[in-house]
């Protein structure tokens, strides 16, 4: 079962890691953080904080970028090139396949992110601003975000096309920035539709405001490791159920 | 050990019908087709293109499920992670990964096959010389013409030295010499004992390398046998070449023939019977200075039983 998920695995990796789409993205992101260099005199002495803020955005952004445009093609690009009819006619079960495809996805984003955190660091070196590693964590907290982002990119892309998909990720992933302005909603709104909407999106959607630590880490506001660990125990549980979503509506699939 | 054949896949009354379109229109794919490949048989299935043959594969992969009735691959559901085990399979045109090299995509296709880490290398360098590719092992695929990807495709399906191997026109693409080294390869699968179903719409393919044949012609299947049996090998026809025919004899010549050609000084005359043949060279001797040049028996072709059969079927459909 093992080497069936990691050969899965790894030949998304391979594929994701010889494509032109996800270099073009790494080095988006370096210049982006490099840029921070332009607006420092605007800065009026907060520098520091922005050339902080904005490397750590910016590995957000970019991987998240990844995770939809790669991850929203994942499973439709074997179908669509009937590479399909390969790997399920080998010993691979459906589920195997699923798990391997988002597995490789997720080696993909560690090794992106470590390339761009570690130019960050190097920015930050070079700038000479300081390099405090408590800037790790909100680069972890983004990674347990991105293991529910990228589930729900294979949740989509085992059924629908790539641009539908990728759609549909962005939205998830735009609601759950604000899933705690949706429970406030859901709390004020008199109207009955908007108050069992609100509540429904809040409850089934990834809460994935939680894991911004961003502004705490560059303002070195010390974070409570309780609710950390909730949040990376949250991520757990929401990312399995969704990638076993996933393999109950692929397994129904026909090609 | 018993006698009795074992059924390496066993098809029975199997349909299977689509939903298509925005009208959600209904298409039968396959209507109730039944039919079973034994251990170490070459089994043709033949069809004009659209007949069906891909769809029943694409059961017997495990890729889609049929509307009614069953198949089994080794007795067991073609999903079944066990029945894959033991069987390799070749899709229509083979498309793969752009980004692998030829040496990387074989040796992924080991490792889903479950072929154990020390054989892979020596596996996967026998398939490429096997099939001619040891120059192009380590070039990605991207740039794989027709023919390169249906060798590929063969490879990938070999890697784990499977007992059943199942070709969904394995034919396509390749020229002369590629076909006569595939035919080659299923002939040399058969003789260590492994089974073969392939389906294909050259009749030549066929005669040349199947045990039995299963002809399948707009979803359903119309004739399961050994070639044996499908063409009898009775004399059908007999065709006689004269020369030095004149206008009278002529006459007397076509009353006998069933049909007659004429090319400049020779007429080509075609008979029912080799005893109508010995009345043409009785009339011959008596009347004088006509030659016999030729004459050639012709047996019932798979194509001349195939393009017979379509067209019936074809028109009791209209």
């Amino acid at each position: 079962m093992i080497d069936r998920v990691s050969g899965v695995a790894l030949n998304t990796f391979r594929e994701s890691v010889r494509d032109k789409v996800l270099v073009t993205l790494i080095v988006f992101a370096v210049l982006v953080m490099g840029s921070s260099r332009v607006i420092q005199p605007l800065a009026l002495g907060e520098e520091a904080k922005i050339i902080k803020d904005l490397g750590l955005s910016a590995i957000t952004l970019f991987c998240v970028l990844i995770s939809i445009l790669v991850g929203g093609r994942i499973v439709y690009r074997e179908v669509e090139k009937r590479t399909i009819y390969i790997m399920l006619s080998k010993p691979v079960r459906r589920w195997e396949f699923i798990l391997g495809k988002y597995l490789g996805l997720m080696a993909v984003l560690v090794v992106s992110m470590v390339i761009m955190t570690a130019a960050f660091y190097l920015i930050l070196l070079v700038l000479g601003v300081g390099a405090p590693l408590y800037l790790l964590l909100a680069v972890l907290m983004t990674l347990f975000e991105l293991a529910i982002l990228t589930a729900v990119a294979v949740l989509f892309s085992s059924f629908s096309t790539p641009i539908t998909g990728a759609v549909f990720t962005f939205a998830v992933y735009f609601v759950g920035q604000m899933s705690r302005d949706l429970k406030l909603l859901a709390a004020m709104s008199p109207s009955p539709v908007v108050k069992a909407v609100s509540y429904f999106c809040y409850y089934v959607l990834p809460n994935l405001a939680n894991f911004n630590v961003r502004p705490e880490v560059v303002y070195g506001v010390p974070l409570d490791p309780s609710a950390l660990l909730l949040s990376g125990l949250y991520a757990i549980v929401y990312t399995a159920t969704v990638l076993l979503i996933s393999a109950v509506i692929f397994n129904r699939r026909e090609f | 050990m018993s006698s009795v054949p074992e059924s390496v896949i066993s098809v029975s009354r199997l349909s299977k019908t689509y939903h298509s379109g925005f009208r959600m229109k209904r298409i039968r794919a396959l209507d109730d087709i039944s039919l079973e490949v034994e251990k170490g048989e070459i089994f043709g299935f033949l069809g004009p293109n659209g007949a069906g043959k891909t769809t029943l594969i694409k059961v017997l992969m495990g890729l889609t499920e049929p509307t009614t009735g069953t198949a089994l691959v080794f007795g067991r559901s073609p999903r079944d992670a066990a029945a894959k085990a033991r069987l390799g399979f070749l899709p229509e045109s083979p498309y793969f990964y752009d980004h692998l090299t030829a040496r990387e995509f074989l040796a992924l296709a080991a490792r889903l096959s479950a072929v154990p880490k020390p054989e892979t290398a020596g596996r996967v360098t026998g398939l490429l010389r096997l099939l001619h590719m040891e120059n192009s092992a380590d070039i990605q695929m991207r740039g794989f013409s027709r023919g390169m990807l249906q060798r590929m495709g063969i490879a990938q399906a070999l890697v784990a030295d499977p007992e059943l191997v199942v070709l969904d026109e394995p034919m396509g693409g390749l020229d002369p010499i590629g076909r006569k080294e595939f035919r080659d390869i299923i002939a040399g699968l058969r003789d260590r004992g492994k089974t073969v179903f392939f389906s294909t719409h050259i009749l030549s393919d066929v005669e040349m390398i199947c045990d039995r044949v299963g002809i399948v012609s707009a979803g359903r299947m119309a004739e399961v046998g050994r070639l044996s049996e499908i063409l009898t090998g009775d004399v059908e026809s007999v065709e006689v070449t004269v020369k030095g025919v004149t206008g009278k004899t002529q006459k007397i010549l076509e009353r006998v023939s069933q049909h007659s050609i004429r090319s400049g000084d020779e007429l080509l005359l075609t008979v029912k019977s080799e005893e109508e043949v010995d009345r043409i060279m009785a009339i011959a001797r008596e009347v004088g200075g006509i030659r016999v040049v030729g004459i050639v028996p012709r047996r019932l072709t798979l194509e001349d039983y195939f393009m017979a059969r379509v067209a019936r079927d074809g028109r009791a459909r209209d």
